[in-house]
């Protein structure tokens, strides 16, 4: 793994406003991830955690502060990292192979590779026998495995997943977990991982960021020194449920209802 | 609701008001379509009581007397009034289909252009296409042009405006992924807003295909040598309303075939909507 950063966040805050109410999503987060890293990113819901993937993949600007990838600044480039957003965006025009191939697709490659390319992946997505189905025949879980795999499919060296394992039985999950481990290890890509899983944060992650309540804010920063694979190592092991203690304790110091609320109503109605 | 406790007390007095405001609309408007609606029913009963100079028999002519129209005049309307009508009106919607979609395009591209086009719009749709209709001959002659071109200014804004309110609902998060994925604004429209549309484009056609033959006939109908609205016209000219009820079935059965052609051509092409609307092995349901 080497020590080069490969993204670089600094100081990055964002409000929304809309008709003179303003709601603050991100206050003053700073961290770097080094070229193939795992870092899994953690908070309650609400704190921000979906902005700093727009902002990282240059859908928007930050107000203040300055991200880098590969030591440029992002601005409103896009297209440099795959995105994998919390809802599965399947074009529901598009059969599910035509639909995971999108990637190649837009960046120009042949359609009859990245066919042929995606057909071989689809057994191990579950989803062998469905690449002539549309995405509204497909059960939630399968549609979230199909944005997945279109998401692997963009061949991007970073990848920000966007809870990407939430709507999915344990067992797939597992089996997707221990699939996503191993990419990442044999093509050496970087990933930015949110979950609202604790046992999920410190099986995958090198690093767990965890994010406070909104205004999201980096309260703790927890390295994660167990051995890899992580296959090898025990679910009962002592030193994962001592990090995931620590990793709950972190987030319950941080819970909705200890942070001062800036805005003067709250969007969620909560 | 704690919320709507603690807004300060002129934020409450301006809900309130919007509130009796909404209120006091919806009760006037509502009132005034009740009035009108009563009214112009009452006005319609009397005058068709009070007009009685044709007989029943006159009126509506027995199905024998309208299939004796149609033997007597066979010939004359397949060879030439149904093919003139028919290639009136499938020229028209070509074209109306084409300027349509380049218009709704352009509306979508850029504001500026939306601006200026959006008017232009709605206003040639309140011209009476009648006053055109002698216009059209002046720049086209007395040939089928101004048909033509009345059949494309009945069918492009129904097909211009569906598709572009098409294009402006497709869904932003997909376009947001779309320019995440690094697409250029070129394929973005390709790849999401066009499909997205075509669901709205196919029922602006459906309406522009209900209308195009009635364009057509009322083309000819101000002026022309062959064509079912002359027929129209000769018939009613000849007191003959067997002929014009045949004339009146025709058209009606075109315009039903047209309509079924659309829906054809639709099933097939969007047929990823029609799963996702009746998957018949699932039945209702969120999944
Ligand atoms: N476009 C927007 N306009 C206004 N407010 C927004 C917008 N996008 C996000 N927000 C607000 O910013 C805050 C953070 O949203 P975000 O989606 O980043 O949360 P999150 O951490 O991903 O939450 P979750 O875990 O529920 O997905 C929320 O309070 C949300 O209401
Ligand atoms: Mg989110």
């Amino acid at each position: 793994m080497s020590e080069r950063p490969c993204i670089e966040v600094r100081a990055v805050s964002k409000t929304f406003r809309d008709d003179g109410r303003a709601v603050q999503a991100l206050a003053d987060v700073s961290f770097t991830a080094r070229s193939g890293e795992f870092v899994t990113i953690i908070g309650p819901s609400g704190s921000g955690k979906s902005t700093l993937f727009n902002l990282i993949s240059g859908l928007t600007e930050p107000d203040t502060g300055e991200i880098m990838i590969d030591g440029r600044p992002v601005r409103r480039d896009t297209g440099l990292v795959g995105l994998m957003p919390q809802r599965d965006l399947l074009l529901p025009w598009r059969t599910v192979l035509n639909n995971v191939i999108l990637g190649p697709e837009l960046d120009g490659v042949s359609k009859r590779a990245a066919r042929r390319r995606a057909r071989e992946m689809m057994p191990l997505f579950g989803l062998a026998g469905f690449e002539n189905a549309y995405p509204d025949t497909l059960s939630g879980g399968m549609r979230q495995r199909a944005a997945l795999l279109r998401t692997f499919l963009t061949d991007r060296d970073i990848l920000l997943l966007d809870e990407p394992f939430g709507p999915l039985d344990a067992l797939t999950r597992r089996e997707l977990q221990r699939w996503l481990l191993d990419i990442w290890h044999r093509f050496r890509k970087t990933i930015l991982f949110i979950t609202h899983d604790v046992e999920e944060a410190v099986y995958l992650a090198d690093r767990v960021l965890v994010f406070s309540a909104r205004p999201g804010r980096i309260v703790k920063e927890l390295t994660v020194d167990l051995p890899r694979p992580r296959s090898s190592i025990s679910l009962l092991s002592e030193d994962l449920r001592r990090l995931e203690a620590e990793l709950l304790e972190a987030l319950e110091g941080n819970g909705p209802a200890s942070t001062p609320e800036r805005v003067e109503s709250d969007p969620d109605g909560s | 609701m704690s919320t709507l406790l603690t807004r300060p007390v002129a934020r409450r007095w301006q809900t309130l008001f919007q509130d009796v405001t909404r209120a006091l609309v919806l009760v006037v408007v509502g009132g005034l379509a009740l009035t009108m609606f009563v009214t112009g029913t009452a006005q319609l009963v009397r005058e068709a009581t009070e007009t009685k100079n044709l007989s029943l028999e006159d009126i509506f002519p027995s199905p024998r007397a309208i299939a004796g129209a149609w033997q007597a005049h066979q010939d004359l309307l397949l060879q030439q009034h149904i093919p003139q009508t028919l290639w009136e009106t499938l020229a028209g919607l070509s074209i109306a289909l084409v300027l349509g979609l380049v218009i709704a395009a352009l509306m979508d591209f850029s504001t500026v252009l939306r601006w200026i086009l959006y008017p232009i719009l709605v206003v040639s749709q309140t011209i009476p296409i009648f006053a055109i209709a002698i216009l059209l001959i002046l720049i086209f002659g007395f040939g089928t042009g101004p048909k033509i071109m009345v059949v494309v200014l009945f069918c492009f804004f129904p097909i211009a405006l569906n598709t572009f309110a098409g294009l402006q609902g497709a869904d932003p998060e997909l376009i947001s992924l779309l320019r995440a994925m690094g697409a250029s604004s070129f394929q973005t429209w390709t790849k999401a807003r066009l499909p997205a549309a075509m669901p709205s484009f196919f029922s602006g056609l459906r309406i522009a295909a209900t209308y195009s033959v009635v364009g057509a006939i009322f083309g000819e109908y101000i002026t022309a040598q062959y064509g079912l609205g002359v027929y129209l016209k000769r018939s009613y000219s000849s007191f003959r309303l067997d002929q014009a009820y045949l004339a009146i079935l025709l058209t009606a059965l075109l315009s039903m075939l047209l309509v079924l052609l659309v829906n054809l051509v639709e099933r097939l092409t969007l047929r990823w909507y029609y799963t996702a609307r009746r998957a018949s092995w699932r039945g209702p349901g969120i999944y």
